[in-house]
């Protein structure tokens, strides 16, 4: 059967058109995965830390988590007057990271309490810049919660410190593998390795053979 | 003496059009649509840039509209139940459904008729045209690189099978790794994002492929482009394909240099090559009426 050049234009556009058209009629199409397929806003849950996304804002997440933004914003070293609508992943920095935030919270709601820190109601007065000291001090300050221990013992982009402590490594081989004092225990090993400029991969290895010690 | 003169044929030439009914065909018609996406797509960019994401608006990437991004996302989409790899969305998975609908219909139709980068090296390819028309000792030394380079033609058809290599990396790495390996080397990609002013691999390829395009007709598609791969095999059950009537045909050759693809579309009787883009530039510029025609058949047994 011949068909016509323009009719063979006219149906692949009702092909092509048509499928999308059905599909977003039948309310299955999104093309932002800031909204929802109903076109509302999607929010971060309390009960899943992954829902957290790097363009979400503060905001959104402390009023999620029901925690203080103070409380946040020391824990992290993040200057007092930060924006609560400030996306997250524009504060990150040496001492903030989308990730380190999920593992905080996750923490946080795992421990049941807002108790893993000593800042709890501290309300940030200044532009708290992080020393290695305070760091320090603030590490050995925090109570560690003990009860949360990773599910696999594997060091990977996402491991905080928090985690290998929890592995029992004591502060101090992490300290000498590190070559620094110990960061806050919700930061992001490969995240505070790169802030350091140093190679990821030879610390990883040797913070393993320390995991697989206490093992 | 007498001369016995050959019967006379009646005219076998399309009749040629003037003037704005010269327009009225299937190739305005196809750029018009060109032409449309095209513009939609740069809406999005541009409005994407100018709002920006931090706005409380949501202003769509135009990432969230490559069909490509769909095929990289399906096997997390499927194994996880519903989740992405990042930078793809729903709409992804549906454009990518769309496109594979219409190549199972109408062959590889929707890079044709519809994709913006085809498009684009569709323009520069005409504008290199226009150039070696109007400047004759461009067009010389244009003739004769290519006598030069049609040493190399062997290479073409070896040089085809490219795509189908990019393809399977792009998607068994977007399995294997849970993020689009193909990203930082995709031209569209970078395209789209280049107002991130970043230098990426997939910018290097952008710029081979433009410049590529002033001296090869659609060179990311014939050799690299892993959607049309992906669309070309799925085009092989469809029931579209081009027919030449041998009896109509004088083997003019015109067909085959019209063909953007590099098709012999001039020695064949039916062509139903994967890499048929169904632009239908061949059946256009076909100056014999049925000699080269579209046709609707069973596919495998009814296309003969």
């Amino acid at each position: 059967m011949r068909i016509k050049p323009t009719i063979f234009g006219a149906f692949v556009l009702l092909i092509y058109f048509g499928t999308v058209f059905g599909f977003q009629a039948a309310g299955v199409w999104s093309v932002s995965g800031k909204v929802d397929r109903s076109g509302r806003a999607v929010l971060p849950s309390a009960d899943d830390v992954e829902s957290i996304k790097g363009w979400m804002t503060l905001e959104q997440v402390v009023t999620a988590y029901n925690i203080p933004l103070a409380e946040l914003l020391v824990h992290f070293g993040l200057p007092a007057d930060t924006p609560p609508s400030s996306p997250i992943n524009t504060l990150e920095n040496e001492t903030f990271s989308v990730d380190g935030l999920r593992t905080w919270l996750e923490v946080r709601t795992q421990s049941g309490s807002s108790d893993t820190s000593p800042q709890v109601n501290a309300t940030p007065t200044a532009v708290l810049t992080p020393t290695p000291t305070a760091m320090s001090a603030q590490a050995e300050a925090t109570p560690l919660p003990t009860e949360h221990v990773a599910p696999d013992r594997v060091v990977n982009a996402k491991t905080t410190f928090q985690n290998l402590l929890d592995w029992g490594v004591p502060v101090e081989v992490i300290e000498s593998i590190i070559g620094g004092t110990l960061p806050p225990g919700g930061m992001v090993v490969k995240d505070y390795v790169t802030g350091k400029d140093l190679e990821f991969a030879p610390i990883k290895t040797a913070l393993q053979v320390e995991v697989d010690k206490t093992k | 003496m007498t001369t016995q003169s050959l019967p006379v044929k009646p005219t076998l030439v399309k009749p040629r059009l003037r003037g704005w009914k010269a327009l009225l065909n299937h190739q305005t018609f196809r750029r018009l649509v060109q032409l449309s996406f095209a513009g939609f797509i740069l809406f999005t960019v541009v409005r994407h840039v100018v709002i920006g994401e931090g706005s409380g608006i949501v202003t769509a990437s135009a990432e969230a509209y490559c069909p490509f991004g769909g095929l990289e996302s399906l096997y997390k989409y499927i194994t996880t139940g519903g989740s992405f790899v990042p930078h793809t969305h729903l709409s992804n998975l549906v454009l990518l459904v769309a496109v594979l609908v219409t190549a199972f219909l109408a062959r590889s139709a929707f890079c044709g008729w519809i994709c913006p980068l085809g498009f684009i090296q569709d323009l520069i390819s005409n504008f290199s045209a226009l150039l070696r028309k109007r400047f004759p000792r461009l067009r010389k030394a244009m003739r004769s690189l290519n006598a030069r380079a049609s040493r190399l033609a062997f290479l073409d058809r070896y040089l085809r099978l490219l795509k189908y290599g990019v393809l399977l990396w792009a998607v068994i790495g977007a399995g294997v790794y849970g993020v689009m390996v193909f990203r930082d080397y995709d031209p569209w990609s970078a395209l789209i994002n280049i107002a991130e002013f970043s230098f990426t691999a997939g910018l290097v390829v952008l710029g081979v492929t433009l410049v590529a395009s002033f001296f090869v007709e659609r060179p990311w598609c014939r050799y690299a482009c892993p959607l049309g791969a992906a669309s070309g095999l799925l085009g092989k059950f469809s029931p579209m394909y081009l027919k030449r009537e041998s009896d109509a045909c004088k083997v003019c050759k015109v067909c085959t240099t019209a063909c953007p693809m590099g098709l012999q579309v001039h020695t064949a009787t039916t062509i139903k090559s994967a890499d048929c883009i169904g632009c239908l530039e061949c059946v256009g510029a076909c100056p014999r009426p049925g000699a080269l025609e579209v046709k609707f058949g069973i596919p495998v047994i009814g296309q003969k």
